[in-house]
């Protein structure tokens, strides 16, 4: 991004110097394994119910002529991201080299601000009690794993993708495998309208999945069964 | 057929929607208390007026730390070293807490009887109070994403509102005072007006917007949220007391109280209904 085209100072795209990590989900690789949503759910000990990354589906076509469109879903580490202004007490902030969306838990006081200043439902809740951590009613989100990318790895997800759907790397670098991505193939971001500047690219993703639909009226079956499992967990 | 979507819960639930009423009927009484100062119909409310405020402050003061999942942690949002100034909240928790320390001071002069300290504080709680309404209508507005809280007549709206449910409360206070009465009448009337005319050009632009306004429109105009907004918020809470409040009924003091408690069900749900029916499209994205 050229310098004119950056209209915070939080931005940090084609900044000399500065690292800015994105990710590239070529949506023709991915199969719909949901290994990334296991893998990222081992990492972290994701509570039931709530996800920092998720794949929904969607079947378009007509028999016999029928497939399965998916589109894996993260948090988007945007280079200008709504969370971080509306947070009341800084507890969400962004990593300057990297671009990283990080929230400091021990700070949070659960407002959920953030939660509705994210236009692509990325951050959620941690009930009130879980097992193996202290981290407990606070708000969470995908962190890009940054606890294993600043030690030289890829994310959780992209290590265990086995279509090679997701690509990580830093977009600032021209060199590396997302800037070629980027570069070669027509790639779309969700809710561009935003202004958010998101951080996960997204190669032959379906519009009406990357788009409020009209059907988003219907209320689906799994979706009851998607909000009872959640209330069960967070009675608990 | 086959879909699968992932559930998300809404960031808000009800229970701020009290926080809006509570706060928007102690910003309106404040305002008549003040306005008593120079209106001397509306003397007999002066003191009832800034007690109630008060006390339904405290009301929304508690109400705010409980819906917080770290309650005890509200006073980071007192800590000048995490006060984060691009946040509405921020702007919000020093307006609360400004508010309540004038208020105090200003019921400390009326139990006093100081008149020269009473108005002046009058005056700077009745800005302060202004300010309420403003703060709660722009933290939602500063979520661009979402339909209808990203309009900017949402805190002109809840200023509305605030003066609506204010005067139905103070007309309550002013039972049998006809001069007191006569006057809450008219800032009943225009205030309910004002409110009606900001909710139809907030409906005709969330009709005519994308996707997700049209679909927030259908949300909000449609099954049981469409009772809540359209049958109590509209039609029994802003168009109805408008009605009586014309005819020669309405000049009566049961055609006020009847008005006033109409008015009061009817912020109630256009507050609820504005607060959770725009968040229903985001959790199904």
């Amino acid at each position: 991004m050229s310098e004119e085209l950056r209209t915070s100072p939080i931005e940090t795209r084609g900044l000399a110097g500065k690292k800015r990590y994105a990710m590239v989900v070529d949506t023709r690789r991915c199969i719909g394994c949901m290994a990334c949503q296991v893998a990222c759910k081992a990492e972290y000990d994701t509570p039931l119910g709530v996800n920092r990354t998720w794949v929904p589906y969607k079947v378009v076509g007509t028999y016999p002529n029928v497939k399965k469109h998916f589109l894996p879903r993260l948090c988007n580490h945007c280079d200008d991201p709504p969370c971080v202004r509306a947070c009341p007490v800084e507890a969400t902030y962004k990593v300057e080299d990297g671009g990283f969306v990080l929230q400091r838990y021990e700070r949070c006081i659960g407002c959920r601000s953030c939660m509705a200043a994210c236009p692509y439902n990325a951050r959620f809740m941690l009930p009130a009690h879980r097992t193996y951590t202290a981290i407990t009613s606070v708000v969470d989100k995908c962190t890009f794993c940054f606890h294993r990318v600043t030690q030289g790895l890829v994310p959780a997800c992209v290590q265990t993708c086995i279509g090679r759907s997701r690509v990580f790397g830093d977009i600032n670098d021209p060199t590396s495998e997302v800037s070629y991505l980027v570069a070669t193939n027509a790639t779309q971001v969700l809710r561009p309208e935003q202004g958010t500047k998101p951080h996960v690219f997204y190669i032959a993703g379906d519009r009406s999945q990357m788009e409020f639909g009209r059907d988003a009226y219907q209320r689906r079956e799994v979706m009851d069964q998607e909000r009872r499992m959640f209330e069960r967990n967070f009675k608990a | 057929m086959g879909d699968y979507v992932v559930f998300h819960d809404v960031s808000w639930h009800a229970s701020y929607a009290v926080y809006f009423f509570v706060v928007g009927i102690c910003a309106g009484l404040s305002f008549f208390s003040f306005l008593s100062w120079h209106k001397p119909s509306l003397r007999p409310v002066r003191e009832k007026s800034a007690y109630l405020s008060f006390a339904l402050l405290a009301v929304a003061g508690l109400l705010l730390i409980s819906d917080l999942s770290q309650p005890l942690r509200f006073l980071n949002v007192l800590n000048p070293a995490y006060l984060n100034f691009t946040s509405p909240l921020a702007w919000g928790s020093l307006n609360i807490v400004t508010f309540g320390l004038a208020s105090a001071a200003y019921l400390f002069m009326l139990r006093k009887g100081d008149e020269k300290w009473g108005r002046t504080l009058a005056w700077v709680t009745a800005l302060l109070a202004l300010g309420l309404p403003i703060y709660t209508g722009y933290d939602l507005t500063a979520h661009q994403s979402r339909p209808v809280w990203n309009t900017p007549v949402i805190p002109v709206l809840f200023v509305a509102l605030a003066v609506a449910s204010g005067s139905a409360v103070a007309s309550l206070l002013a039972m049998g005072n006809e001069a007191a009465r006569n006057m809450l009448r008219l800032y009943l009337l225009w205030s309910t007006a004002a409110v009606a005319v900001i909710l139809v050009s907030i409906l005709g632009t969330t009709n005519y917007g994308g996707s997700a306004e049209e679909l927030t429109f259908i949300v909000l105009t449609t099954r049981t949220m469409g009772a809540i907004f359209i049958g109590l918020g509209i039609v029994a809470g802003t168009a109805a007391p408008i009605a009586m409040l014309l005819a020669p009924f309405g000049r009566r003091q049961a055609g006020l109280m009847f008005a006033a408690l109409l008015v009061l069900v009817g912020s109630a749900a256009l507050r609820y209904a504005l607060l959770m029916g725009p968040q229903y499209v985001q959790t199904l994205y």
